[in-house]
């Protein structure tokens, strides 16, 4: 069974499982920026957490449904129809031949997820399905949705059941945003002065924010680097700060190696809030020492698994 | 405070699950690396050019307990990567469109265009690590003369195939997107070829030549 693109939205994409194992060849994660919001969608039609699924940033599609199909959206807040009528997110929704989906902006938030019933067929690249754009692989043909696209779906489209996430499962999407940092292998090349002023400032995301990456407007740091440091590996939630003083946070596109110092490291159980931070959103970095982040991430697991078993492989 | 338990190759926190160990040289980056990986413990491994990070699973493994298989592994010693027999030609037009910030190398350096490109066709280099985006290729090796910083703030877009040069190496951008090296030509040559059997014709330890070409020439 097919979905029809109507419209593609700004830039929708299919995401799933990250791939990993590659970085060593310069290949980046890639999957949903919201990791955690893609898995909400994919457990209410039913699939794996980590099936491929759409992900819709700032603008959304419109979709007409070919066959009847189970779906459910998840993420930020966009105002969505079906043939019109307002839906809800954070349920399954069963569509009738020739139904129309629109998501209109997103007002709050960035990214928007669409689960599809059984998943979406995609072409795998390097053991995963995501898209990664720069290179044109994974997904649907290596790029964003355009105009006239027909996705196929992996399964019939059905669903065992129709599922509301409870309320206490509804992450919530906000537009200032505290996350947990630990220090970095070049924290200590942040001068001396300048090194509170990392976690005491209240950050803006500036216009430069993608999947590659967010700048961080608010203050000027100060690196003695020189712009002569060794490129080194860096990850998802690196901040690493070059030479004219402005902070930017790696996002799951990213590279794999940088000659900028990286003076913190977003933890684990905090990367998923990247996926929807958006242009002059607020940001607060919470100190953190590693342990700390251990038992934060093993807490934070540990919540999680009551609606999303297996939640482990998404955060 | 960084740990620092072995004085030769120092172990340093980069993340909650991240570690960083400082090495002697990218060989014995690519070495580490590869010894690493075939341990199966890790999420990832990556050589940087004088360091390699690993990444663990934190809700699995502790930062002591992974602290402690790197001191592990680090006490057989590392052997660095030998050079490769293989010889890759690769044809740069310099300069113009093709290497925008060509004049700004002149300028830094004191040297002309046609001094630059030949000091950097002048010799044989060393491919000491790819890395950034697949296919992306750090050659070490280049002349003392042509040691130029990367630029304060990096470009937004940077075409696929450019040359840049920074810090003693060339950097060869196999995709196009943001980048901070000065650019000083670009080249045909495909770095990453998704399609191919071998998706990456380059790899660390290849010995590599630049040739300069004409704009016209890559045209034909």
């Amino acid at each position: 069974m097919s979905i029809t693109v109507l419209q593609p939205g700004l830039q929708t994409t299919v995401q799933a499982e990250p791939r990993t194992g590659m970085r060593h060849l310069g290949v980046p994660a890639s999957g949903p920026a919201d990791p955690l919001s893609l898995a909400l969608a994919n457990r209410l039609v039913g699939n794996d957490l980590l099936a491929p699924a759409l992900e819709v940033a700032l603008v959304g599609p419109s979709l007409q449904f070919d066959e009847p199909c189970a779906f459910a959206l998840t993420g930020g807040d966009a105002e969505s129809t079906l043939n019109g009528e307002k839906l809800d997110f954070h349920r399954t929704v069963v569509a009738k031949v020739g139904d129309e989906l629109a998501i209109a902006s997103v007002e709050v938030g960035t990214r928007v997820y669409i689960a599809i019933g059984g998943g979406l067929r995609t072409t795998e690249m390097f053991g995963s399905s995501s898209t990664y754009m720069p290179a044109a692989f994974g997904g649907h043909q290596g790029r964003a949705l355009i105009k006239g696209d027909v996705l196929e779906t992996a399964g019939d489209g059905s669903t065992a059941e129709t599922l509301e996430t409870p309320e206490d499962f509804r992450p919530p999407i906000s537009s200032r945003w505290a996350v947990r940092a630990c220090r970095s292998a070049e924290t200590h090349l942040l001068e001396a002065t300048r090194r509170t002023v990392l976690f005491d400032t209240n950050w803006t995301i500036g216009r430069r924010a993608d999947r590659m990456g967010m700048q961080l407007d608010g203050a000027t740091l100060a690196v003695s680097s020189a712009g002569r440091m060794p490129s080194s590996p860096v990850f998802p939630g690196t901040i690493q700060c070059p030479e004219d003083g402005v902070p930017f946070i790696l996002s799951i596109d990213s590279g794999t190696t940088g000659g900028y110092p990286r003076i913190a490291q977003i933890t684990r159980a905090d990367r998923h809030l990247l996926g929807q931070m958006r242009p002059g959103d607020h940001v607060r970095f919470l100190p953190r020492e590693p342990q700390q982040a251990a038992e934060e991430l093993q807490a934070k697991h540990d919540y999680w698994r009551q609606w999303l078993p297996g939640i482990e492989r998404v955060i | 405070v960084p740990s620092t338990d072995s004085a030769e190759y120092p172990v340093t926190i980069s993340g909650d699950d991240l570690l960083s160990i400082e090495v002697g040289s990218p060989a014995e980056a690519q070495s580490l690396a590869d010894a690493l990986r075939q341990g199966g413990v890790w999420r990832e491994v990556v050589a940087g050019i004088g360091s390699v990070a690993v990444q663990f699973d934190a809700a699995a493994v502790s930062l002591d307990s992974a602290r402690q298989l790197i001191e592990n592994a680090l006490a057989k010693g590392i052997s660095p990567l030998e050079l490769s027999d293989v010889l890759l030609q690769i044809p740069v037009v310099y300069g113009g469109e093709s290497g925008p910030d060509l004049d700004d190398v002149c300028d830094q350096t004191g040297l002309t265009a046609e001094e630059v490109i030949a000091l950097h066709t002048g010799k044989e280099y060393r491919v000491d690590l790819v890395g950034f985006t697949p296919g992306f290729a750090y050659v070490g090796g280049l002349d003392d003369k042509l040691n130029v910083a990367r630029r304060d703030s990096p470009r937004q877009r940077v075409e696929a195939g450019s040359v840049g040069i920074a810090d003693g190496r060339t950097g060869l951008y196999a995709l196009p997107g943001p980048g901070g090296w000065p650019l000083i030509g670009r080249t045909a040559f495909r770095l990453f070829d998704p399609s191919a059997d071998d998706p990456f014709p380059i790899r660390a330890g290849m010995r590599v030549r630049f040739v300069s070409i004409s704009a016209s020439a890559e045209e034909a």
